[in-house]
C-alpha cells in the first residue's frame, strides 16, 4: 500500500494492537490538527501461512483447511475452492447439493452482515444498536448450527456436493428464525434511517464517487454502496444462483449510510432468496463421485463473499495434492478505498471508515510487501523456518 | 427530541419485562445442536467391545495431523475390539484439532464420534492429549470392560455390516 507524504506532519500511529478493531492492523494517520491529510496501513500480522499449507494436504484436507481462512465467511472460501476444483475434476454436484450451497451461504451472509452491523454501530459510539444486532445474530447462528453442526466453521461442503440435509422440521425451523430476522432487519432499517445521532456519523462521511470506486478496485458492498453494479451473483451465477437469482442491491451516495441501507437491504433479499430455495429444494443425491487425483490443469473460481468478490486459483499437476493454491480475499481489494477516501475526515471519523468496508485482517494477510526501502526484507524459506524454530524453542 | 428519548425509555421499559435472551453459564448450559461437533468419543458395542479397530484412517485422513494410532493384535484371550487389530495407543491432540469432523467420516466403524462436550481447558499444553482411556466411552457393567475373553471364531469381523448410515 502506497505510504502517503506525510512530511514534517503530525503522525497517529493505531494499532496493531489497538482499542477500536478487534484485529491486528497498523495504520499511520498524518494529521493537520483533527483533521487527517494522509493514510497509510500495514498488514501482515496475522499472516499464517494458509497457501502453503495447502500444498502439503490432500484435496479433501484443503477444504477444512481453507475454510479457516476467515472466521465469518467461512462457508465461501470451501465454496469457492470446491467449486473450483469440481470444475478441475470435471463433475457438477448435482442440484440439491448446490441448493443447500446457496442457502447456507446466503444464511453466512446474513450473519456477516448481522455482525457487520454491530460492530460498526459500536464504532459509532452506538452500543444499544450492536447489542440488539447480536442479539438478533444469535438466531441465525443457531440456525447454522442446528443445519450444520457448527457456528462458524461449518464444514458443509465435500467436493462434489454437501454433507448435510435438510429436512421438514430444519426447514420450518429457519423459516421461523427469518421471519422474526426479516422483522428486524425492517426495525434496523429504520433507526439507520432516522436516528438523528446516528445519520450525524453516517450521512457524508467517507463518501466514494462511483468513478472512484472503480478507480480504486473496489468490490462487495462497499462497491455497490458507491453505484457500482457488480455483484458476482447476478454477473457470473454460481452454484444455485441460475435457478434463484439474487437481485442486485446498489445505492448511490456512496457514503457510509449507503453502506449500512446496502448491506441491510441486502439482508432483505437473502430472506426472499432462502424462503424461495426452501419452497423449492431441489430433490436427489446429495454428491456425486470425485476421484482422488484431480485432472492436470489451472482454474480461477470467482464466488461473492459477504465483503465482495472472492478469487481462488488452483493449478493441479495430475496428483492427489494441489500444486498452488492462491487465495485473493474481498477485504484486500477495499483497503484502498480507505486511505483515499480518509483525506479530509476527521481523525474520529477513522474507525467508523475503518469499520466501514467490513475489514477481514486474517482473510487478507497473505503475502503482503511492505513498500518501505529502509525496513523491507525478503527471507528465504529456509530463513523463515529457522527463525521460526528459534522464536519457538 | 423529546418523543425520541420517550421512545428509548419505552424500549428500556418493554425489554425489562422480556425474558433476558442470557444465560447464566456455567450454572446454566444451553444444549448443544444434534449435529454439533465437540470433543471426540471413542464408542463400543453393546458388549462393551471397542469400535476401534486402529486403522489409522482417521489419522490419514485428518487436516490438522491431530491423531495418532498404534495398533496391536487382538487374540481370543484378551479381545479389545472385533477382527485381528485394536488401537492399544489412540491419542487426540486436542490443539491441534479443528473440530472438521473429517475422520468420523473416515472411519469405517463409526468409531469416532465428536460429541457435544465443549468445555475443554488444559494447564498446559501436554495436558491437550487426550488419551484413549479419556477419549472412550465409559462401560456400563464392569463385565463389559476390555479387554474382555471372547469364545473363538465369532469375533473375525473387524468392519460390522451396517444399515444406511443416518444423519
Ligand atoms: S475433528 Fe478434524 S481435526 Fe479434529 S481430529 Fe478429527 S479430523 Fe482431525
Ligand atoms: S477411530 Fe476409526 S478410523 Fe480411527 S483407527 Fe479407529 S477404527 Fe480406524
Amino acid at each position: 500500500m502506497e505510504k502517503q507524504d506525510s512530511n514534517g506532519k503530525f503522525i497517529v500511529p493505531i494499532g496493531p494492537q489497538h482499542p477500536a478493531l478487534k484485529e491486528p492492523g497498523h495504520f499511520e494517520f498524518a494529521v493537520e490538527g483533527e483533521i487527517v491529510t494522509g493514510a497509510a496501513v500495514r498488514l501482515g500480522y496475522v499472516h499464517r501461512g494458509i497457501e502453503k499449507g495447502a500444498e502439503a494436504r490432500n484435496w479433501t484436507q484443503n477444504i477444512y483447511l481453507l475454510e479457516r481462512v476467515c472466521g465469518i465467511c467461512s462457508h465461501i472460501h470451501a465454496t469457492a475452492y470446491t467449486l473450483g476444483v469440481e470444475k478441475l475434476a470435471n463433475v457438477v454436484a448435482p442440484p440439491r447439493a448446490q441448493a443447500i450451497r446457496t442457502l447456507v451461504a446466503e444464511l453466512e451472509r446474513i450473519h456477516s452482515h448481522l455482525l457487520w452491523l454491530g460492530v460498526a454501530a459500536h464504532e459509532g459510539g452506538f452500543d444499544t444498536l450492536f447489542m440488539f444486532s447480536w442479539r438478533d445474530r444469535e438466531t441465525v447462528m443457531d440456525l447454522l448450527e442446528m443445519i450444520t453442526g457448527n457456528r462458524v466453521h461449518y464444514s458443509t461442503n465435500i467436493l462434489g456436493g454437501v454433507k448435510i440435509d435438510l429436512d421438514d422440521e430444519k426447514i420450518t425451523a429457519i423459516r421461523k428464525g427469518l421471519d422474526f430476522l426479516e422483522e428486524r432487519t425492517h426495525h434496523y432499517l429504520k433507526v439507520i434511517n432516522t436516528d438523528e445521532t446516528f445519520l450525524g456519523r453516517t450521512r457524508d462521511v467517507g463518501t466514494m464517487s462511483r468513478q472512484q470506486a472503480e478507480e480504486l478496485g473496489a468490490v462487495g458492498p462497499t462497491a455497490r454502496a458507491s453505484g457500482v453494479p457488480r455483484d458476482l451473483r447476478v454477473e457470473a451465477p454460481y452454484a444455485g444462483y441460475h435457478e434463484f437469482p439474487v437481485r442486485l442491491i446498489t445505492a448511490t451516495e456512496g457514503d457510509l449510510h449507503a453502506r449500512f441501507v446496502v448491506r441491510m437491504n441486502e439482508c432483505l433479499d437473502c430472506y426472499r432468496v432462502i424462503r424461495e430455495i426452501l419452497d423449492r429444494l431441489p430433490g436427489g443425491e446429495l454428491a456425486t463421485r470425485v476421484p482422488r487425483r484431480i485432472p492436470e490443469g489451472e482454474t480461477i473460481s470467482r464466488v461473492e463473499a459477504p465483503r465482495g468478490e472472492l478469487v481462488y486459483f488452483i493449478k493441479s499437476t495430475g496428483g492427489d495434492k494441489p500444486d498452488r493454491i492462491k487465495v485473493r480475499t474481498p477485504s484486500l481489494c477495499n483497503w484502498g478505498t480507505v486511505t483515499s477516501v480518509a483525506v479530509g475526515h476527521k481523525l474520529a471519523d477513522m474507525p467508523m471508515l475503518l469499520a466501514g468496508i467490513d475489514p477481514c485482517f486474517s482473510c487478507n494477510d497473505r503475502m503482503v510487501r511492505v513498500n518501505r526501502p529502509d525496513q523491507s526484507q525478503t527471507w528465504s524459506w529456509e530463513n523463515l523456518r529457522q527463525y521460526g524454530i528459534e522464536y519457538y524453542r | 427530541m423529546f418523543r425520541g428519548i420517550l421512545e428509548g425509555m419505552r424500549q428500556t421499559l418493554r425489554s425489562f419485562f422480556e425474558k433476558p435472551v442470557t444465560i447464566q453459564y456455567p450454572e446454566q448450559k444451553r444444549p448443544v445442536r444434534a449435529r454439533f461437533k465437540g470433543r471426540h468419543v471413542l464408542k463400543r458395542y453393546e458388549n462393551g467391545l471397542e469400535k476401534c479397530i486402529g486403522c489409522a484412517l482417521c489419522a490419514a485422513a485428518c487436516p490438522a495431523d491431530a491423531i495418532f494410532v498404534e495398533a496391536a493384535e487382538n487374540t481370543d484371550e484378551r479381545r479389545f475390539s472385533p477382527g485381528e487389530r485394536y488401537a492399544s495407543t489412540y491419542e487426540i491432540n486436542m490443539l491441534r484439532c479443528i473440530y472438521c469432523g473429517f475422520c468420523e467420516d473416515a472411519c469405517p466403524t463409526e468409531a469416532i464420534v465428536l460429541g457435544d462436550n465443549y468445555e475443554l481447558s488444559f494447564m498446559d499444553r501436554a495436558a491437550s492429549i487426550y488419551t484413549k482411556d479419556m477419549l472412550l466411552e465409559p462401560v456400563p457393567a464392569v463385565d463389559k470392560l476390555t479387554p474382555q475373553s471372547t469364545p473363538p471364531g465369532v469375533f473375525t469381523r473387524s468392519v460390522p455390516e451396517m444399515k444406511d448410515p443416518e444423519d
